[in-house]
């Protein structure tokens, strides 16, 4: 049987299940080798989250996409292959006063400090005028910053943290009885 | 991820893709995707079915579709799904490959 978050007047709180795990919920934080093979992990585990939070497909589909974005821009760039590091992702729900709220992945690594939002790379698409020009990277930061509702950068005493947050629609969210 | 092709009238190549282009679809596809750019003049690749599209997806798409162009053929992607065009649309390569949702003007637009 699903508990329902405890809700306080406009604060935000953690949902029951972080200190109560059941079997049946996901976990609240995966941790992942620095290996691209690792990032097949990442799909069921969202997948799981979206079942918990209701979340709606389109959303889950903007996780997915950020997530596998922001997992392997550590894996490749900034552990540049390096084998036997981690990153982690933590997921923690933030439930406003009125029931809407967002869903929020924090992603950590041990990489050298990088911030991936200061990269000059912009929303706007990019204005080339051939295919041949298509720019090969860059992609992933665009899209995070599409998709994703909120990011954040923070550099750790021993690494990175960059969290993104995903609007849950109000209706769907699970406050709601 | 499945991938599968048909040789339609006019000397269309059709690949359907199928499943999610995550790393792992887009690993799954990419050589057949390359072979099938080696030798297609235009080539339509249909999205109809693609679940998911990521970055590397999206490379998986881009890259085949450049050697079609660079030989001088044509290429036009099919019916994306509303993420999908969504994704095609921030990275901007709708502006260099054509998307189109009606399988005549896909068609059409291949010359």
């Amino acid at each position: 049987m699903r508990a329902t978050l405890t809700l306080e007047n406009g604060m935000t709180v953690p949902d029951q299940s972080l200190t109560n795990p059941d079997p049946a919920w996901p976990e609240p934080r995966l941790t992942l080798k620095s290996q691209l093979e690792d990032l097949t992990l990442v799909w069921p585990w969202v997948e799981a989250i979206a079942d918990r939070y209701f979340v709606p497909a389109d959303t889950q589909f903007a996780i997915q996409l950020c997530l596998e974005e922001a997992l392997s821009n550590v894996i490749r760039h900034g552990y540049q292959g390096q084998p036997n590091q981690s990153v982690s992702v933590e997921c923690a729900p933030a439930v406003e006063n009125e029931g809407a709220g967002e869903l929020v992945f924090i992603v950590e690594d041990h990489a050298p400090p990088f911030d991936p939002l200061a990269s000059a790379v912009d929303a706007p698409a990019p204005a080339t005028a051939s295919l041949q020009e298509f720019p090969p990277g860059g992609q992933g930061i665009r899209l995070m910053r599409k998709f994703a509702s909120r990011l954040a950068w923070q550099q750790l005493p021993n690494g990175n943290r960059l969290t993104l947050a995903f609007a849950i629609p109000q209706s769907l969210s699970p406050s709601v009885p | 991820m499945q991938i599968s092709t048909e040789e339609m009238p006019g000397g269309i190549t059709r690949v359907v893709l199928d499943g999610r282009m995550d790393i792992a679809g887009a690993a799954a596809v990419d050589l057949k995707m390359n072979l099938i750019a080696g030798s297609a003049k235009k080539l339509l690749v249909d999205l109809e079915k693609v679940a998911f599209l990521g970055s590397m997806g999206l490379r998986s798409i881009v890259t085949p579709a450049r050697a079609v162009k660079s030989r001088g053929g044509t290429v036009v992607l099919f019916a994306p799904n509303e993420m999908v065009e969504s994704v095609l649309k921030t990275s901007g390569i709708d502006t260099l490959i054509p998307v189109r949702h009606d399988l005549d003007a896909a068609i059409a637009e291949l010359g």
